[in-house]
C-alpha cells in the first residue's frame, strides 16, 4: 500500500471527493482549476500510518508500543467506527467496544456538541487483568489487553473494575435470529446468520453457534484489531473514520504520526487521575 | 406450627426456583436483567449475604464450643450446621452468575493469586472444610483440644473471609461508592450481625422442645447483641453516606442519592431501615417482648431480610452511574442500561437458593444436629 502511485492516486482522490463537496459552499470564490495532480503533495494520514505500521511490525512484538489518538476537534459524531468495529469483530447486540459518547456543552443558547469515541484505553497499568482470578484477560506482549475467551469464566470482575464502562458480556444474541425465514429464498436470519458467527477476533475462528459457546458468556472488549495489526492493516476504526480523526501506531517510533501528536501539550488523556496510563490520547 | 409453615415456605421457594434454575442453566443469561454496566446483581448480593452468613454463624458457635459460655452451652452444632448449609447456598448464588460454570475448576488449578477473587474462592473453599470438620469433631470429641484448635482457626479464617468481601468490591478503585477503606471492616461486623439474626431465628423457632429455663436468657442476650451490631451498622451507614454526601464527588453523590432518594429509596427506607433495623431494635429492647420465642424469631427473620437488602445496596448503587458522560444513550442494545432491577428469573433462582437452604436447615436441625438440650 505504501507504494507512491497508490498514495498519489489515494491523495487526488480524497481531494477530488472533498472538493465536490465544499464546492457549492465556495460559489463565489477562486477556486483553483489545477487538476489534482499539481497541488502540494499532501500525503493522507491513512497513508502514512499505513507505512509506518509495516515499519513497526519489523520490529520484535515487545519494541513495538501501539498507541491510539483522537482528534476530538476533528470527530463529527457520525459513529462510523462504532459500526465499523462491529462489522469487522461481528459484535452481538449489546457488546460494544467503541461507542462515541455525546455531550452537550455550554450553556444556550452557546452551546455546542462533544463527541468522545471510547475504545478501550489499553491502560499501562490495567486495574482490569489482576481482578481475574484465572488470568483470562491481560496484557500481551504489545501492550494490548486481551481476554482469553476459552479461558475466561465469565465472572465479569474486570468488568467492574474498568474506569472507563469498556467491557461488555456477551449474553449470546445475534441480529439475525428473530428476522424471518423463507423456505427456497435467501432471506432472513439462517442465511446472515453465518455472517454473525464468523468472528476472527485474536487470529481464531468463533462460531458462536450454541448458547454455551464462547465468546458467549465471557466478556469482551476492544484489542485495537490485533487480528489485522497482524497482516499490517490499520485497526478498523482508524480507517474508516470519514473525519481522520483517530489515529494508530508505534509510540516507540520517533518519526511516527502518533508520536508526533501525542508529544504536544493539547493532548490528554481520560481519567489521569486514577494512574491506569491508558494508551488512548485525544487531541483538545 | 411454626415448623410446618418453614418447611412448607422452603418447599415451595424451591419448587418455584427450580424454574429459573432451569431457564439459567439451559437457556443462558438473557433473561437475566443485570448487564453490561450493571454486571453484578441480585446473585453477588445473595452471594454476599450468604456467605457472610456463614461467616457470622461460624463466630457465634464459637460461643459454645472455644469460649465456653455457659448461656450458649448446647447451641453450637446448630450453628455450624447453619454455617454448613448457608455457605454452599452462597456458592451456588455466586455459581448461577458466572457465564462459564463448567470452567470454575480453573479457579483451583489455574488461579491467579493476585486477583481477589480468586483468593476469595480458595478462602471460601478452606472456611467450608473448617465447618465440616468442626461439625465432625463437634459429633466425635467436642471437648477434645482439637476441637479448640479448629475452631481458632476457623474462627480467624471467618472473620478474614467476611473482610474480604468487603475488600472484593472496596478494591474497585475505578467505583468510588465501594472504594471506602471502611468496608472490608464492615462487613465482618455486618456478617456477625446476621449471625446473630439467625441465631435467633433459630433458637426462639426452632429450639430444643423442652425448655429447660435457658432460652429466654438466650434470647435476651442475643437480642441484646442484635440491637448493639444494629446500632453500629447503623453508625456505619450514617458516616458512610454522610461523608460522601458532604466530600461531594459527583459519582459518590449520584449512588448515595440513587439510595436515599432515588429508585432504591422504598426499598432503603421502608425495607432496610424501617422493617429490618429500627423495628426489630425497638422491639427486642424490651425484655417481655424479646424474651418471647415467636416474637424473638420473627425479629430475627426480618433483621435477616433487612441485611439481604443491605447488600444488595451496597452492590448495585456502586454500579448505577456511568463511567462516562453519555455512555448511557452512547450504543443502545439490550443490557446496556444503568438501571437494574432484578428479574423474574433471577428472583426464582434466588428462591431456589434460599428455599434449598431453608430446607436444609430445617432436615438437618430434625435428623442431625438438634439443639443439645442444657439443664440448669
Ligand atoms: S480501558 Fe478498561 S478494559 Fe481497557 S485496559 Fe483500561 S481498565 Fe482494562
Ligand atoms: S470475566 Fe473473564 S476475563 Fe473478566 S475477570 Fe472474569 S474470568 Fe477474567
Amino acid at each position: 500500500m505504501s507504494n507512491p502511485n497508490e498514495a498519489t492516486l489515494l491523495n487526488k482522490y480524497a481531494s477530488e471527493v472533498f472538493a465536490g463537496l465544499v464546492a457549492p459552499a465556495l460559489e463565489d470564490m477562486q477556486v483553483s482549476t489545477h487538476p489534482a495532480e499539481d497541488l502540494p503533495a499532501k500525503e493522507d494520514a491513512l497513508v502514512r500510518m499505513n507505512r509506518e505500521l509495516k515499519r513497526a511490525l519489523e520490529k520484535p512484538a515487545s519494541e513495538r508500543h501501539w498507541v491510539m489518538v483522537i482528534d476530538l476537534r476533528k470527530c463529527i459524531g457520525c459513529s462510523a467506527c462504532t459500526v465499523a468495529c462491529i462489522a469487522e469483530n461481528k459484535l452481538p447486540p449489546g457488546v460494544v467496544y467503541r461507542p462515541v459518547t455525546i455531550e452537550e456543552v455550554g450553556t444556550y443558547p452557546n452551546v455546542t456538541m462533544k463527541f468522545l469515541p471510547r475504545p478501550c484505553m489499553q491502560c499501562d497499568k490495567p486495574p482490569c487483568t489482576d481482578v481475574c482470578p484465572v488470568s483470562a484477560t491481560y496484557k500481551n506482549e504489545e501492550g494490548v489487553a486481551v481476554v482469553d475467551y476459552d479461558q475466561c469464566i465469565g465472572c465479569r470482575a474486570c468488568m467492574a473494575a474498568c474506569p472507563f464502562g469498556a467491557r461488555t458480556f456477551d449474553f449470546g444474541y445475534t441480529y439475525t435470529e428473530q428476522l424471518p425465514v423463507m423456505d427456497g429464498a435467501v432471506i432472513g436470519g439462517e442465511s446472515a446468520g453465518g455472517y454473525e458467527h464468523a468472528s476472527q477476533e485474536y487470529g481464531k475462528e468463533w462460531a458462536r453457534n450454541s448458547r454455551h459457546e464462547s465468546p458467549i458468556g465471557n466478556v469482551r472488549k476492544c484489542h485495537f484489531c490485533l487480528h489485522r495489526i497482524k497482516d499490517g492493516i490499520l485497526p478498523a476504526c482508524t480507517t474508516t473514520c470519514i473525519g481522520r480523526a483517530t489515529y494508530f501506531g508505534d509510540a516507540n517510533d520517533p518519526d511516527a504520526l502518533v508520536t508526533e501528536l501525542i508529544n504536544k501539550p493539547n493532548v490528554i488523556r481520560l481519567k489521569e487521575e486514577l494512574g491506569t496510563e491508558p494508551r488512548v490520547y485525544y487531541v483538545v | 406450627m411454626i415448623k410446618k409453615i418453614a418447611y412448607t415456605v422452603g418447599a415451595i421457594a424451591l419448587l418455584f426456583g427450580l424454574w429459573g434454575v432451569y431457564v439459567r442453566l439451559f437457556e443462558g443469561e438473557q433473561s437475566a436483567n443485570y448487564g453490561s454496566y450493571i454486571g453484578w446483581g441480585l446473585w453477588v448480593a445473595m452471594y454476599l449475604f450468604l456467605a457472610g452468613l456463614a461467616a457470622g454463624a461460624y463466630m457465634l458457635a464459637t460461643l459454645d464450643y472455644l469460649f465456653n459460655i455457659p448461656q450458649f452451652k448446647g447451641t453450637g452444632k446448630a450453628m455450624l450446621w447453619a454455617a454448613a448449609v448457608t455457605l454452599p447456598a452462597g456458592l451456588a448464588s455466586i455459581g448461577m452468575d458466572i457465564g462459564h460454570m463448567e470452567r470454575i475448576w480453573k479457579v483451583y488449578l489455574q488461579p491467579n493469586f493476585s486477583s481477589f477473587l480468586a483468593l476469595m474462592v480458595w478462602g471460601y473453599t478452606i472456611f467450608l472444610l473448617l465447618i465440616l470438620l468442626s461439625l465432625y469433631l463437634a459429633f466425635t470429641r467436642p471437648e477434645q483440644s482439637v476441637m479448640k484448635l479448629v475452631m481458632w482457626i476457623g474462627l480467624v479464617v471467618a472473620v478474614l473471609v467476611a473482610g474480604g468481601v468487603g475488600f472484593l468490591l472496596g478494591g474497585n478503585a475505578s467505583r468510588l461508592f465501594w472504594h471506602v477503606g471502611l468496608l472490608p471492616v464492615q462487613f465482618p461486623v455486618f456478617a456477625l450481625a446476621s449471625g446473630a439474626a439467625l441465631m435467633l431465628v433459630l433458637v426462639g423457632w426452632f429450639g430444643p422442645k423442652e425448655d429447660h429455663g435457658n432460652r429466654a436468657n438466650q434470647l435476651w442476650t442475643l437480642g441484646i447483641l442484635t440491637v448493639i451490631l444494629s446500632v453500629v451498622k447503623l453508625y456505619f451507614l450514617f458516616t458512610d453516606f454522610t461523608q460522601s454526601l458532604y466530600g461531594g464527588v459527583p459519582e459518590n453523590v449520584q449512588a448515595v442519592q440513587a439510595i436515599m432518594f432515588g429508585q432504591y429509596s422504598f426499598s432503603f427506607w421502608v425495607v432496610q431501615i424501617g422493617l429490618g433495623t429500627l423495628l426489630p431494635i425497638l422491639v427486642l429492647v424490651q425484655p417481655k417482648l424479646a424474651k418471647n420465642d415467636f416474637i424473638a424469631g420473627l425479629m430475627g427473620v426480618l433483621l435477616l431480610i433487612g441485611y439481604a437488602v443491605a447488600r444488595i445496596l451496597i452492590i448495585v448503587p456502586g454500579q448505577v452511574v456511568p463511567m462516562l458522560p453519555g455512555l448511557a444513550e452512547a450504543f443502545s442494545g439490550p443490557k446496556l442500561t444503568f438501571e437494574y432491577v432484578p428479574s423474574l428469573m433471577e428472583w426464582s433462582v434466588t428462591s431456589a437458593v434460599l428455599g434449598g437452604a431453608i430446607l436444609a436447615l430445617l432436615i438437618g436441625l430434625d435428623r442431625l444436629v438438634r439443639f443439645t438440650e442444657v439443664k440448669k
